[in-house]
């Protein structure tokens, strides 16, 4: 897959490409435009000039949800699990577009309806038990804790089987046991089911373990790319952020 | 069977064996419980499961009252053919003002809908040739000849049967990813986006189904009321179908089935105190936001721990035969 854009006012002429079935981790200093990337890239901004490539055809200027149906999904950075659904639902609303059940099929309870649906809830089950959040099935999606929800997200994304997954800081408010085994599902995601992930983390332990390409963005440009090893012996990196970052995890520790 | 079934069987119990032990008047009051039932379902999907604040309900409830006495008794179309019409009209009414509506949200939305229902409202005022002005239109009460039945306990009947069909629909469809689609764009369009929902077309779709349900209620309610007036469908009617909606809990099926059947209540026991009504419904919306936010439906949730078409554990790996 290619990623290309180029002239958007938050991302100043940004190339990005990303290798079929990798963990591609994107790190910067905030406003590095990180988000907004993300947010062009799933048609939720639209780019003033450039394209963006997704297996060769272009998705730029496709609506948001034409482009998640294309199989691109995400997680956001602040969560976005809907109370008054339990989890299980909401991980079924991943599944929307699978379900082709019509307005009138849906309302008369036709049997195939229903087989569709016991389908998508055992889809949405096994989903949720992948990820390690099956116990939390029943509960409210507005009752989880702000780490709960985040993996639940990727439980709602994945259930769709996408070819890219789109991960907005999964590690926020995570304990570091659970980025301990956030790092386990994204490569046991990346490796059982092929699927291409494109992270935003502000975790430098996480990104420089599972990351098998890493991206530094800065002002809203991209100033080095390369193996984890690469760039964080980039001096122009340690200056730009990770010095920072790394300080910060030193005075954290 | 759950409790949330056992309760509607009930209600629908205690509805069909009404007319067993009630009066004319008991009758009237029952039947109106079940014509605002279909508006506060209707209502409910709107703004409780879609979560679009829009005003536009009573003025449809009116369109249909006016599309049913216009069909029926101008035209003399039969009246098996006119309500379902009534419906279809409000449901095209109600679409064509919800498609520029749809790209609002939030105050606008809720602005451009008020003002829709004043127009409305003027337009049945002062439309006279059509709408017969401020005196109304007679609608003559439904027949059911060749059956042994009166007219009042026949259109009963028949409103109960609409009511009921209306409701186990609608919780169909709610159960579905429809009902999810619908939860999805409440809580955020911009995640229900990158579920692959498409946010237009389920709220146009939210518009339309609560706009046929006031369309099929108006003409539900025109030959039970013999009359069609403009002030039945005025801002208090708004009100009167907000309580509905609040006080039985926002996004809640059996709530807006419980609110509605309250409210009428409500209403009956005031009917001596025409002006304090106002005041006792925008009350009762007040006093529910703060104190009991899910309304009664919410209540119940947490007193008996019910389960309704959303919110429902789906058991695991219950597997049929293909």
């Amino acid at each position: 897959m290619s990623i290309a854009f180029g002239g958007v006012v938050a991302l100043d002429r940004v190339d990005l490409a990303v290798a079929d079935g990798v963990i591609h981790g994107i790190i910067g200093p905030n406003g590095a435009g990180k988000t907004t990337l993300l947010n062009v890239i799933t048609g939720i901004a639209r780019p003033d000039t450039g394209d963006i490539l997704l297996h060769g055809s272009s998705i730029v200027g496709l609506k948001a949800n034409l482009i998640a149906a294309a199989g691109i999904r995400r997680t956001f950075q602040t969560s976005l699990l809907c109370k008054g659904m339990t989890v299980l639902e909401n991980v079924m609303a991943g599944l929307h577009v699978k379900l082709r059940a019509g307005m009138l099929a849906a309302a008369l309870g036709l049997r195939a309806v229903w087989r569709d649906e016991q389908d998508a809830a055992d889809a949405a089950h096994a989903a949720l038990d992948y990820v390690g959040a099956g116990a939390l099935a029943e509960r409210d999606g507005g009752e989880l804790s702000f780490g709960q929800q985040r993996i639940v997200e990727i439980a709602r994304a994945l259930v769709s089987e996408p070819r890219v997954l789109l991960l907005d800081e999964p590690a926020v408010g995570l304990s570091p046991d659970r980025v301990t085994q956030l790092d386990a599902l994204l490569r046991r995601i990346r490796d059982d089911r092929g699927v291409t992930i494109i992270m935003i983390e502000h975790v430098i332990r996480l990104v420089v373990d599972v990351c098998d390409r890493i991206t530094v963005m800065s002002s809203g440009r991209p100033i080095a790319e390369g193996t984890a090893d690469e760039v964080t012996r980039n001096t122009e990196v340690i200056e730009a952020y990770l010095g920072s970052a790394l300080n910060a995890v030193d005075r954290r520790a | 069977m759950n409790r949330f079934w056992r309760l509607m069987l009930a209600c629908l119990l205690l509805a069909a064996l009404l007319p067993l032990v009630a009066d004319r008047y008991t009758l009237f009051v029952g039947n109106a419980m079940l014509v605002q039932v279909i508006l506060a379902v209707g209502l409910n999907l709107l703004v409780g499961y879609a979560g679009l604040l829009a005003f536009v309900n009573g003025a449809l409830f009116g369109v249909g009252a006016y599309a049913v006495a216009l069909l029926r008794d101008t035209l003399h179309v039969p009246y098996w053919l006119a309500l379902p019409a009534a419906g279809v009209v409000a449901m095209i009414v109600g679409v064509t003002v919800a498609l520029p509506a749809l790209r609002l949200s939030g105050l606008y939305l809720a602005l451009a809908t008020i003002a829709f229902a004043q127009f409305a409202l003027w337009a049945f005022m002062h439309w006279d040739p059509l709408t017969g002005g401020p005196s109304g239109i007679k609608v003559l009460p439904i027949e059911f000849s060749p059956l042994p039945i009166s007219s009042g306990l026949g259109f009963y009947y028949l409103s109960l049967l609409v009511a009921a069909a209306i409701c186990w629909l609608t919780r169909n469809l709610l159960r579905s990813r429809i009902g999810r689609a619908f939860v999805a764009i409440r809580e955020s369009e911009t995640a229900a986006e990158s579920m692959a929902i498409d946010v237009t077309r389920t709220k146009t779709l939210a518009y339309a189904l609560a706009a046929l349900y006031a369309g099929i209620a108006g003409g539900l309610f025109a030959p039970l009321l013999g009359l069609v007036v403009p002030e039945s469908y005025d801002l208090f009617q708004v009100v009167f179908q907000f309580a509905m909606v609040v006080v039985g809990g926002l996004g809640s099926l059996a709530g807006a089935v419980l609110g509605a059947a309250l409210m009428v209540w409500l209403q009956e026991g005031l009917r001596a105190f025409k002006d304090l009504q106002e005041i006792a419904f925008g009350g009762l919306i007040l006093l529910t936001v703060l104190f009991l936010p899910g309304g009664v439906a919410g209540l119940l949730r947490n007193r008996l721990g019910w389960r309704e078409p959303l919110r429902r554990p789906v058991p695991r790996g219950l597997m049929r035969p293909r």
